[in-house]
């Protein structure tokens, strides 16, 4: 008998609607999945065959055909095992579902649990667009997918649950073999909440780093326009101290962010989701991360940490040891806020509007700078720094550079301002930018609106001509200082830009763009 | 030789170059030829003065080289004509015989490699060339010069010398020393090397007396890159960038020490500043007290790594090696107690100055250097604390703020105005003044 079920796969960050066709014939046993599948889909024979045996079904000794329609969408994952499952029980008519459209998505394990998959909350979105109106999700997804409105959710946590829930009329579970758990507990729930084995440390308070206020400010700057930041220092100054600092610095994300952002999270399997993401996402992916994580792709068009830091911030720690094919690859998220993947099986465009924030060495040993301590030629710090290539340092509009401060600031009594003061003047600086006419952050304005938001009186104009003349400014290099320099301004609450303003803002440039003011090095 | 470095006579056996010493007797006037052929002859790789010297006692002149060497059988001839009848010398190798035939074959290319790098040969017995020269053991046979040599010229001639690593404070003292020393009258030798030579030479570009640069390698390889606008401005300013080596010969490990001997035989005087355990800085000085120069050691921390060398140079050469315990007694131990053009004044016109411990010294030097204040008359206040702090030692935007109780933002902004007007700089995520500011003295009032 045929049964024919709604499932849903993941494309990228997009649920797609699939039909399950499942075909229970007589002839010699066998079990077969056409339609696409990836590895993951392959085996889910297996699965499903151990978790209706372990369950207490009984896996018929027919020749099972499964199809996933439409043939043309790739599909990849586990999403399709309990529709599987269902349909099997259905076409060898174990039970006889209720009427009316419902839809299964999980995963089933050997023992007939039905455990999470990533992206439920983009599959449920797909479902509900096609006016699907209930639809049987793991238990510990529930909440994820009920952040989508108008279907109904039921979680089912077995294979018995969900025959439950899609049966005509009730009956008593059917007993279950003997079986023995060696798993422990928390092994077994995995993906579960629960104690992670390495919970992430809190992020630090500003207030718990000492000195470094040219770098502080920097920060402040940065998070308050939204610009790209590079901080330069030997290690042990405090740069990756001062960017874990940033998810309590930068505020909560407005609706619709937050929604892209929670589909995000949850494409890239950090479910279970109980409730919508508020928080930034801060993402520091290791200096040794391939091109496809940091990109996005893999054979399941997995997003990657470009992607996974949209809304939010980027940080790459040790800037300069990146492979250059992967800098070379921010160029495009950097310039468009969006990524493009190209796959034989065709392309996706994912969103990777992330804020970078990057740290790095001033040289290979990373002591530059320090008496005698750098081990490096004289020309080394220049060249190390100078890998970064240009088309990413046009995009950092916020250099600094860190130096080891004296134990005497270090342990001072001065009580240094705390993250909640800091983020407050950071959300008020961002609140002016986005009641401004398009309410962009000063850092995605275009030119012309750059110029319209400045307000320059002329004697701020005569200044920033004066200042880009002395420092031989290009015309992207002006334009850079006056964006900072409007972020400066908002942070003082100042209308226009002035020329205090200006000063201060003419301390981020790239050091390799200053001309050599002073003649001996 | 002493203790410390490499000695000029890498090439030979640490023999003097026949009638090269500090003899009075005038040289003749050098002839065009010869100058020309110094400048071909001084091209071949591993024909340094002494082999050169002898070959120009056997051969007659350089020119007479030349035309041997361009001769038939002009290695051979080469070879014969370069054994001493005496067996005191042996013959030139062949190798070196042969190169010198290549040289005389491309006499034109090399030719034009000096003239086209705009340089002029000085060579000895040529009334530019430096004086103090001549007094050394193997004086260079010519200098390729950029610029003039007229500044070596003067009563006093003093290098100043140190670490490419300095620290912040090391930076400040070699301004200030050269400062004093280019407003008292006395020219400032040293290396054109990043760090404390850089320093010295800027100080006396901004200045705007004569400075002289000693390069460890051809002109057309100036190194560091870094200071080629430093070098301009050397030559602009009056002084002069020399090298005794060809324009196309690369610096190396060796040509550095070699060099070093020519800027302390070229003063009356070596200061060092800040020099670290194994500062090439250590071998000038090292020259110094082997040229019978006067050698000076700004003393340092025993703490700090940027003066291990000039504590340890103190110590092992105690009673020969000087040390500064402040730029106006430098200037009065130089001899350089007078702003120059100004009568030195007489021993009761010494001026008491105040010592650290409250003693009061006396110390006849009127060379006045400004203080900050001076420097940044005019300029509004931020500008004028944030300098001051600078001129006192603070280095970073923390220190600056602790200092001044100006805010972030203020103090950035007066580093900005400061840095825009060539009076300060940020180097490392530290900042330090820069020009007249670098030379400012941080006790004038």
């Amino acid at each position: 008998m045929l049964a024919t079920l709604l499932s849903a796969t993941l494309v990228a960050l997009d649920g797609r609607v699939i039909r399950v066709e499942v075909d229970v014939a007589p002839g010699l046993p066998g079990f077969t999945i056409v339609g696409l599948g990836d590895a993951s889909i392959r085996e889910a024979r297996e699965r499903v065959r151990g978790a209706l045996r372990n369950a207490g079904f009984v896996h018929p000794p027919r020749r099972i055909t499964v199809n996933l329609a439409p043939a043309d969408v790739p599909k990849t994952g586990s999403a399709a095992d309990l529709a599987i499952a269902i349909g099997i029980l259905i076409g060898s008519e174990q039970f006889t579902p209720r009427a009316g459209r419902a839809a299964l998505i999980g995963e089933v394990s050997l023992g007939g649990e039905i455990r999470p998959v990533p992206g439920l909350l983009p599959m449920v979105a797909a479902l509900a667009r096609r006016s699907v109106r209930r639809v049987i999700v793991p238990a510990d997804g529930a909440d994820e997918a009920r952040l989508v409105d108008g279907l109904e959710v039921v979680p089912a946590a077995t294979l018995v649950e969900a025959v439950d829930a899609l049966r005509s009329r009730r009956r008593a579970a059917p007993t279950r073999p003997a079986r023995v758990e060696l798993a422990p507990a928390a092994a077994a729930s995995a993906g579960r909440p629960g104690p992670a084995l390495a919970p992430p440390l809190p992020p630090p308070d500003l207030a718990d780093v000492r000195g470094q206020v040219e770098a502080r400010r920097a920060l402040e700057v940065a998070l308050a326009g939204g610009h790209g930041l590079l901080m330069i220092g030997p290690p042990g100054t405090g740069k990756t101290m001062l960017a874990r600092t940033i998810p309590k610095l930068l505020p909560p994300l407005s609706d619709a962010d937050s929604l892209s952002a929670t589909i995000v999270a949850s494409a890239s399997g950090e479910g279970p989701i109980h409730a919508l993401v508020r928080t930034p996402p801060f993402r520091a992916p290791h200096h040794t991360s391939s091109y496809a994580a940091i990109v996005g792709g893999g054979p399941r068009l997995a997003p990657g940490e470009v992607t996974r830091a949209d809304n939010g911030v980027l940080f790459l720690d040790e800037l300069a040891e990146f492979s250059r094919d992967v800098l070379e690859a921010l160029r495009q998220p950097l310039e468009d806020g969006r990524v493009s993947i190209v796959r034989a099986a065709g392309a996706v465009t994912l969103p990777a509007r992330f804020q970078l924030v990057a740290a790095t060495n001033p040289c290979p040993c990373g002591h530059a700078g320090e008496d005698d301590r750098c081990i490096c030629g004289e020309s080394v710090p220049a060249r190390y720094v100078g890998r970064i290539s240009g088309p990413l340092r046009d995009r950092i509009d916020v250099w600094v550079t860190l130096a080891r401060i004296r134990a005497a600031v270090m342990f001072d009594d001065a009580e240094p301002e705390s993250s909640d003061v800091v983020g407050a003047r950071i959300a008020a600086a961002r609140a002016l930018q986005q009641a401004r006419p398009g309410g962009k952050l000063n850092s995605r304005i275009g030119s012309r609106g750059l110029r319209a938001v400045a307000r320059l009186r002329p004697v701020t104009r005569d200044r920033l001509s004066e200042l880009a003349d002395a420092e031989r400014l290009s015309g992207r290099g002006t334009e850079r200082l006056l964006r900072v320099a409007r972020t400066v301004a908002d942070l003082a609450g100042a209308d226009a830009v002035e020329v205090e303003h200006l000063e201060e803002a003419a301390r981020w440039r790239p050091p390799s763009s200053r001309p050599v003011m002073a003649l001996a090095v | 030789m002493l203790g410390v470095g490499v000695g000029p006579d890498g090439l030979d056996g640490g023999g003097r170059l026949p009638g090269g010493t500090a003899d009075a007797v005038p040289m003749a006037p050098l002839r065009e030829q010869d100058r020309e052929a110094l400048a071909v002859l001084l091209s071949v790789n591993g024909l340094g003065p002494l082999t050169l010297g002898r070959l120009v006692d056997r051969l007659g002149s350089p020119a007479a080289i030349l035309e041997t060497a361009a001769g038939i059988g002009g290695r051979d001839a080469l070879v014969e004509g370069s054994r001493a009848a005496e067996g005191e010398w042996r013959a030139i190798p062949l190798a070196l015989a042969d190169a010198i035939v290549t040289a005389a074959a491309d006499r034109a290319k090399l030719l034009d490699q000096v003239t086209g790098s705009g340089l002029r040969v000085v060579a000895r017995g040529d009334a530019e060339y430096p004086p103090r020269l001549n007094a050394i053991d193997i004086p260079p046979p010519a200098l390729f010069v950029r610029g003039s040599l007229l500044s070596l010229t003067v009563a006093r001639v003093v290098a100043v010398v140190g670490t490419r690593r300095p620290s912040p404070a090391g930076r400040r003292i070699a301004s200030r020393i050269a400062a004093a020393l280019s407003r008292a009258g006395a020219t400032v030798v040293s290396g054109l090397a990043i760090g404390i030579d850089g320093a010295a030479h800027a100080a006396c570009v901004s200045e705007g007396v004569p400075t002289v640069a000693f390069i460890g390698g051809g002109h057309a390889r100036l190194f560091p890159r870094a200071h080629d606008r430093l070098a301009d401005a050397i030559v602009d300013g009056g002084g002069a960038v020399v090298s005794e080596y060809a324009p196309m010969v690369e610096p190396s490990k060796g040509t550095f020490p070699q060099r070093n001997r020519l800027i302390s035989g070229s003063s009356d005087g070596v200061v060092v500043v800040e020099a670290g355990a194994r500062s090439g800085a250590l071998v000038t000085a090292s020259w110094a007290l082997e040229q019978g120069r006067e050698c000076f050691i700004v003393p340092g921390s025993i703490d700090a790594p940027t003066s291990d060398g000039c504590n340890g140079f103190l110590r092992d050469w105690h009673g020969l090696a000087r040390i500064v315990s402040g730029v106006p007694q430098l200037l009065d131990d130089l001899g350089l107690a007078a702003a120059a053009g100004l009568p030195a004044p007489l021993g009761s016109n010494a001026t008491r100055r105040q010592t650290a411990v409250g003693k009061e010294v006396a110390v006849r030097s009127t060379v006045e250097l400004p203080s900050a204040k001076a420097v940044l008359s005019g300029r509004d206040p931020a500008q004028l604390a944030v300098a001051e702090a600078l001129v006192h030692g603070a280095v970073t935007v923390d220190e600056l703020v602790a200092v001044t109780r100006l805010s972030v933002g203020a103090v950035l902004g007066a580093l900005t105005r400061l840095e825009a007007s060539g009076l300060a700089r940020p180097i490392h995520g530290r900042y330090e003044p820069v020009g007249p500011l670098a030379a400012a003295d941080p006790r004038a009032a």
